[in-house]
């Protein structure tokens, strides 16, 4: 088990009423797996997938990541935690614009303070294994959306997480970039890589081993 | 890791130019000025540093109240000397007396050069430590003695061997030179002290000093300074000889209740202002003020840093929300943020460095300063390093705390919107600064006004075409032969001789009396000896009475005096009456307007004006207008050269010597002015990349409002509204800062310009006119933008 929800609930409220962006929601990922969350627009993905990012806090409930209690930990504890394990994929990329590509999937391991020889290692096996090392000097500006997801997942994949979250990694993707990525996410699954993603196409939630449906911030079925 | 911050900043540099054009220029005119001021303020406070002894010496000087008014000045009897090693030796390591510093002639061969320096006993070589290149110290103690600076002894003896040269003083006295000593520095109270002539050559001159029965009772002519002894203290020994004159002198003495101290020489320079006896600084408030308006005006710069990177944190968020989920924690985040902000401080200082190297010229030339840059001086680089490390963090602080706040969800998922309360510390800072932008104009300008207002002040007299010339023993004794030749060739209409200079302040007398005086009153009138054709010379205008006039001969003194002092005296019919002074008798003849011999600002003192044919000190004469200046000089100076042909001719234009006395109001005018509008253009810089941002933010909103039909005029309206607001706000707040600062600094001037409303007024409407100017540009180029293009950027 790399992570477990117990009775979570989320809520902001507004005009007096409280509204339930996540409601009792009961949730457990091993390792291994490959989970899509799908649901219609508001249903509360993003922010299902925030919170198990640790990047949203939640306002009741249990939530445990490998074998830490996150709702007890403080702030810094947090960060530390996701740091370490966890690495995201988001929709529009989120590139830093003023670095190159190869010093965008550096920057994760700045922040961990690797050794100068280390990083350089692990930024060319990155830049290998996703075939870009003819692009590593370019800014992102300059790539092709498929090509800046690329960087995107070398970024979140470069410090070896446990867990990826990838936030509709393929919305802003033609479908030949898309099948890229998703063939990409399966091949990190079968090496061992746990992931979760939020999407709304049913075609790429196929690629998962189980599917979480959500609706007004409740998980509606699973299959 | 920081490596990576650089980087990082350096590629935000590049890729928003104006951006940065904006944020590091302004800095960077912001810094220069700093370090302009800093180097003046250092300039001034190492004045008398160079002396090795200068935390140990003082000058003797004395308070004394004269009609309930407390003056305090250097003009000490000459026993003073004698009786401080008499009654309080211990205290003291050296005691030496000076005459004040004046022009000398000296005479080597048969060329004459004349130079400034003083009588002074022979101590002072030790106890200013002047470096002697040749000589002794105990060179000054032969009558016959004299000691040249460097430069001086180069002038008049070029390579040669000076020592031992005869140099023949005033045309008639033989000094052998006896010691060289090192230019005295620029830079301190002895600058002018180019020769130094004996003591006892001075005592030989003025006979009448060892001759007075009771040397308490004498005038006050002389300075007196000291090295204090070791382990004492200037206030305990200033406590201590307080009532040295006051307990020897007699009952006039007395009655002017002199209390002597000690005045060190650390003060002499910035803290040189008395007022009723008390010191109330002097220099050091010059030094204060624009310290502070360095300051601020740094500040500004700081602000304008400040209010464009917050302004920007909707484009940064993204980066540090990034940043966040990929696992940078705040800290590093902010040690990011400090990189960026102390990159561009050093940016801006090297930018600042470059344009202070090439303004100082300029900067010199205004001020009539000599700054130079002390490129040579570790200390110098070491403060402006430190100063730029610590205005890149003070600078980067707030950005930096708030661009790292940010929480990543929001930041990622592009919800981040600027808070509402968000813009409300950039506010605050917008109005800081143009609040000091218009103090400073306000300022400004109302310095001008007072300049303005005392130079079109009444002088009393004609001030064209009057120049002045020193006198000598063979002018006087020909002043008929060289008048009526000069008015004879209609080189000068007219020509006089007084015994004081009409730009200079004049000597004070006392001890008159007159019919119904307020036997209260302790007499202190200015006088002058001025010849029959001095008022014809000069111009000024009778009131009363007649001009001095040789049709009216007379066996009496006669006196014409001034409206001030009819009003001092409180005569009724002035003309007639008598004035005395012991056993001698003068009757008023005449009453003139005020003349402005001294201060501008100030109520004309009581003057007498005495009728003598005595030798004066210059000769007024009033240029033929129909002439060009240069032959009528050339003229003057052949006609005098007949009867001094070895001494320079020098010949002073009134008017010039009088523009003087505007100096330093001028200065502070031209220097205020100059901040005020370094400030304002700081402060529109930040305004400009301030309502650029907002244009853009707003682009999209502008868009919808011009589809649903809004006119470009509405637009402006509604883009400039924020800003205009904010300075309106600046002005309400600034006027009466500048109203009490203001007020304050016209209370120096008895006679100074009102603070009207006006002034006020122009200067708000200046700085609204400027704000619109500057969101005008920006306004109206988004407000223009064609809708199409800015909705289709969603």
């Amino acid at each position: 088990m790399i992570l477990q929800l117990k009775d979570l609930f989320k809520w902001v409220n507004s005009g007096g009423q409280r509204i339930f962006l996540l409601n009792d929601i009961d949730f457990t990922v091993n390792e291994g797996e490959f989970i899509s969350i799908m649901g219609p627009s508001g249903s509360g993905k993003t922010t299902l997938l925030n919170v198990i990012g640790m990047l949203d806090n939640f306002n009741e409930g249990e939530y445990t990541f490998l074998e830490e209690s996150v709702h007890t930990l403080k702030e810094k504890h947090r960060a530390k935690l996701y740091k370490e394990y966890i690495g995201f994929v988001f929709q529009s990329y989120h590139l830093i614009d003023e670095l190159t590509v190869y010093e965008n999937i550096e920057t994760p391991l700045l922040y961990k303070n690797y050794k100068s020889s280390e990083r350089k290692a692990m930024v060319a096996d990155m830049l290998d294994r996703f075939n870009i090392v003819g692009k590593k000097e370019l800014f992102p500006s300059q790539l092709s959306g498929g090509q800046q997801q690329l960087v995107g997942i070398a970024r979140a994949l470069v410090s070896n997480p446990k867990l990826i979250l990838a936030d509709e990694p393929t919305g802003n993707l033609n479908s030949t970039q898309s099948e890229e990525i998703m063939e990409l996410f399966k091949t990190l699954n079968r090496q061992g890589v746990t992931i979760i993603q939020v999407t709304h196409s049913e075609s790429n939630a196929a690629y998962g081993s189980r599917t979480l449906h959500l609706k007004d911030g409740v998980i509606v079925n699973t299959h | 890791m920081i490596q990576n911050y650089f980087k990082i900043a350096w590629r935000n540099l590049i890729r928003n130019k104006g951006y940065s054009v904006i944020n590091i220029g302004g800095l960077a005119v912001g810094m220069a000025v700093a370090i302009i001021i800093g180097l003046w303020i250092y300039g001034e406070i190492s004045f008398n540093k160079s002396f090795k002894n200068h935390d140990r010496i003082a000058q003797v000087m004395q308070h004394h109240t004269i009609n309930d008014i407390r003056e305090t000045w250097k003009a000490l009897p000459p026993i003073m000397g004698k009786g401080l090693e008499e009654n309080f030796g211990d205290y003291f390591e050296y005691i030496v007396q000076s005459s004040w510093n004046s022009n000398y002639s000296l005479r080597f061969d048969d060329k004459v050069f004349v130079r400034r320096g003083n009588f002074f006993q022979p101590n002072v070589i030790e106890m200013l430590n002047l470096n002697l290149l040749t000589g002794s110290n105990n060179g000054l103690k032969d009558l016959n003695s004299i000691m040249l600076s460097e430069s001086v002894s180069e002038e008049i003896f070029g390579e040669k061997n000076p020592m031992g040269k005869i140099l023949i003083f005033d045309n008639n006295i033989n000094l052998k030179v006896a010691g060289i000593y090192k230019d005295v520095p620029e830079n301190s109270a002895f600058k002018s002290l180019n020769i130094i002539l004996p003591w006892s050559l001075f005592l030989a001159l003025n006979p009448e000093i060892e001759s007075k029965t009771n040397p308490w009772n004498d005038g006050s002519y002389i300075q007196t300074y000291v090295k204090l002894a070791k382990n004492v203290g200037f206030e305990d020994v200033s406590k201590k000889i307080k009532d040295i004159r006051y307990n020897k002198g007699n009952k006039l003495v007395k009655s002017y209740k002199p209390e002597i101290f000690l005045h060190p020489m650390s003060k002499w320079y910035l803290y040189d202002d008395f007022k009723n006896g008390i010191n109330i600084g002097g220099r050091i408030d010059k030094i204060r003020w624009f310290g502070f308006i360095g300051m601020f005006i740094l500040a500004l710069a700081c602000i304008n840093f400040i209010n464009l990177n917050t302004a920007r944190s909707e484009k940064r968020a993204k980066e540090v929300g990034i940043r966040k989920a990929i696992g940078s924690n705040r800290r590093q985040l902010i040690a990011q943020f400090f990189v960026e902000s102390i990159l561009i401080s050093f940016i801006a200082f090297a930018t600042a460095s470059i344009m202070v190297v090439l303004t100082l010229p300029y900067f010199n030339n205004l001020v009539e300063s000599r700054i130079s840059m002390l490129s040579d001086s570790p200390l110098f680089w070491i403060t402006c390093i430190v100063g730029s490390l610590i205005i890149g963090l003070m600078a980067g602080f707030y950005p930096a705390l708030y661009l790292s706040s940010f929480r990543a969800v929001n930041a990622i998922k592009g919800t981040f919107k600027g808070r509402q309360t968000e813009s409300i510390p950039r506010q605050v800072l917008v109005i800081s600064q143009f609040t000091i932008s218009i103090v400073l104009i306000i300022g400004a300008m109302i310095v001008s006004l007072q300049i303005n207002y005392a130079t079109n002040r009444p002088v009393g007299y004609s001030k064209n075409g009057l120049i002045s010339i020193s006198t000598t023993k063979e002018t006087h004794n020909n002043i008929d032969a060289i008048r009526s030749n000069l008015i004879g060739s209609r080189t000068i209409i007219d020509m006089a001789e007084a015994s004081e200079v009409i730009t200079e302040e004049w000597n004070g007398y006392g001890g008159w009396s007159w019919e119904g005086m307020n036997s209260n009153l302790l007499p202190d009138f200015k006088f002058g000896n001025v010849n029959y054709d001095y008022g014809k010379t000069i111009g000024w205008k009778i009131k009363e009475g007649r001009d001095f006039s040789r049709n009216f001969t007379s066996g009496s003194t006669q006196f014409i005096l001034n409206e001030s002092a009819v009003e001092y005296m409180n005569l009724k019919n002035p003309i007639g009456k008598t004035i005395k002074s012991g056993n001698d008798k003068a009757v008023i003849v005449g009453i003139v307007e005020d003349l402005i011999i001294e201060s501008p600002y100030e109520k004309v003192k009581p003057t007498i004006f005495h009728l003598s044919k005595g030798q004066g000190s210059v000769f007024l004469l009033r240029l033929n207008p129909t002439k060009s200046i240069k032959e009528s000089l050339s003229k003057v100076e052949q006609v005098f050269k007949n009867y001094n042909p070895l001494l320079p001719f020098n010949a002073y234009f009134v008017d010039d010597e009088f523009e003087k006395k505007f100096r330093n109001e001028k200065l502070l005018g031209k220097l205020v002015n100059l901040f005020a509008i370094i400030a304002i253009l700081i402060s529109c810089l930040g305004l400009f990349g301030l309502a650029s941002f907002a244009a853009e933010q707003r682009t999209k909103e502008i868009g919808i409002r011009k589809v649903v039909g809004a006119s470009i005029f509405k637009l402006w309206i509604l883009l400039s509204k924020e800003f205009v607001g904010l300075v309106v706000l600046s002005i309400i707040i600034a006027s009466p800062i500048a109203y009490y600062l203001m007020s304050n600094w016209l209370n120096d001037y008895t006679y100074r310009t009102d603070l009207s409303f006006s002034v006020f007024l122009i200067s708000g409407l200046g700085a609204l006119f400027i704000t619109l100017l500057t969101v005008s540009y920006q306004s109206i180029k988004t407000a223009s933008a064609n809708p199409i293009k800015s909705l289709k950027t969603e």
